[in-house]
């Protein structure tokens, strides 16, 4: 026997809570294979590009997504599913720079240094990454969601949880710290 | 510090986002950049993001929806099943504390009142052997321990009659 039919009351309980709360109907797997084909190299991308570990990227990627089927959300539409999925990737993201580091030389992945220093890397990358890595993961995040995502201060503050007010003082902090760094970057390979 | 944002700042976002900038700017515009110092951070800073992002989307290795939304199944019916059982296990816990409390009360009893039931053990051969019958009526109205050791009994009997409820329901 199916464990649907087994507990009927308790699942048309939960239904009914969900309908008074005006919560969006899940998605089905049709429209979650869309949604992920559409979202998925952007949430790689933040994820990869603010923790420095495509490896780790990957990993919160899909709990992001796991995460984000489970969940009961209160706003429909595409936008707002992308800036949910966005906020719970920055919330593991946290997560784990706020565990304590355990990992050893030996559990890092080689590819992970060829990556980092291997000569096939890409001009943005040997322009930005430089000055990323010299920046707070905070600030890291607030840049890579303003500037990548193209997110207003209004959205950046729902996905990181900040205030308004906090993320347009914090972004021009980092914006400017990031220019100068990127200048300088630039000047240094020019001479 | 001073929070000047420039009122031309919308206007060259939107050409880098748009990867017009500067190709398809006017004229008027660059030199304003140029002349702006939060109008050529936010170019330069925008530029670099938005080159990562195509690169970085570019070098993504995607695994299969289908095997999240599984997963994702899995975690659910998981949760679904522990939200269940959580009841049940409260009532277990129950049955259990309900039994203990009688068995820590009989001790309790029978340590203020001397063992009288080893008493009663001794007799039992002699009260079996005169009536079968005689020997309800003497427990019933004998002492009062009798009746702890009666519901002591009752409740051993719910607790195992609720388990192979539960067993048989489960079984099903």
């Amino acid at each position: 026997m199916a464990w649907e039919f087994a507990i009927p009351n308790l699942l048309a309980r939960d239904a009914n809570l969900d309908v008074s709360r005006a919560a969006v109907p899940p998605m089905d797997d049709e429209a979650f294979a869309g949604f992920y084909q559409r979202s998925a190299r952007s949430l790689w991308a933040y994820l990869a590009r603010t923790s420095g570990d495509p490896t780790l990227a990957e990993d919160l990627m899909q709990e992001s997504y796991v995460r984000f089927l489970c969940a009961t959300r209160r706003e429909e539409g595409e936008v707002a599913a992308r800036r949910y999925l966005f906020r719970i990737g920055t919330n593991l993201l946290r997560d784990h720079w706020r565990r304590p580091c355990t990992a050893s030389i030996e559990e890092i992945p080689e590819g992970f240094f060829a990556r980092s220093g291997g000569a096939a890397q890409a001009d943005s990358q040997m322009m930005l990454g430089p000055a990323m890595a010299q920046m707070r993961p905070r600030d890291r995040q607030l840049l890579w969601l303003a500037h990548a995502e193209g997110y207003s201060h209004h959205e950046i503050a729902e996905v990181t949880g900040l205030g308004s007010a906090s993320v347009r003082l914090l972004l021009f902090r980092a914006r400017r710290k990031i220019a100068r760094l990127l200048g300088e970057g630039k000047c240094g390979r020019e001479l | 510090m001073r929070l000047s944002a420039c009122p031309r700042e919308k206007e060259v976002k939107d050409l880098v986002e748009l990867g017009q900038w500067p190709q398809a700017c006017v004229q008027e515009l660059r030199a304003h950049v140029d002349g702006c110092r939060a109008c050529g951070e936010l170019a330069l800073v925008t530029m670099a993001f938005q080159q990562a992002r195509i690169e970085a989307a570019g070098a993504a290795k995607l695994g299969s929806p289908g095997l999240l939304w599984w997963r994702a199944q899995l975690r659910r019916r998981n949760a679904a099943v522990e939200r269940i059982g959580r009841p049940i296990l409260g009532a277990q816990i129950f049955a259990l504390a309900v039994y203990l409390l009688l068995a820590v009360g009989f001790v309790a009893w029978q340590a203020q009142h001397g063992v009288a039931w080893l008493t009663w053990m001794e007799q039992l051969p002699q009260l079996a052997a005169l009536h079968l019958g005689s020997l309800w009526p003497s427990v019933v109205s004998g002492s009062g321990w009798s009746s702890m050791v009666l519901s002591s009994a009752a409740a051993t009997l719910a607790l195992l009659g609720g388990v192979a409820v539960y067993l048989a329901a489960e079984k099903q």
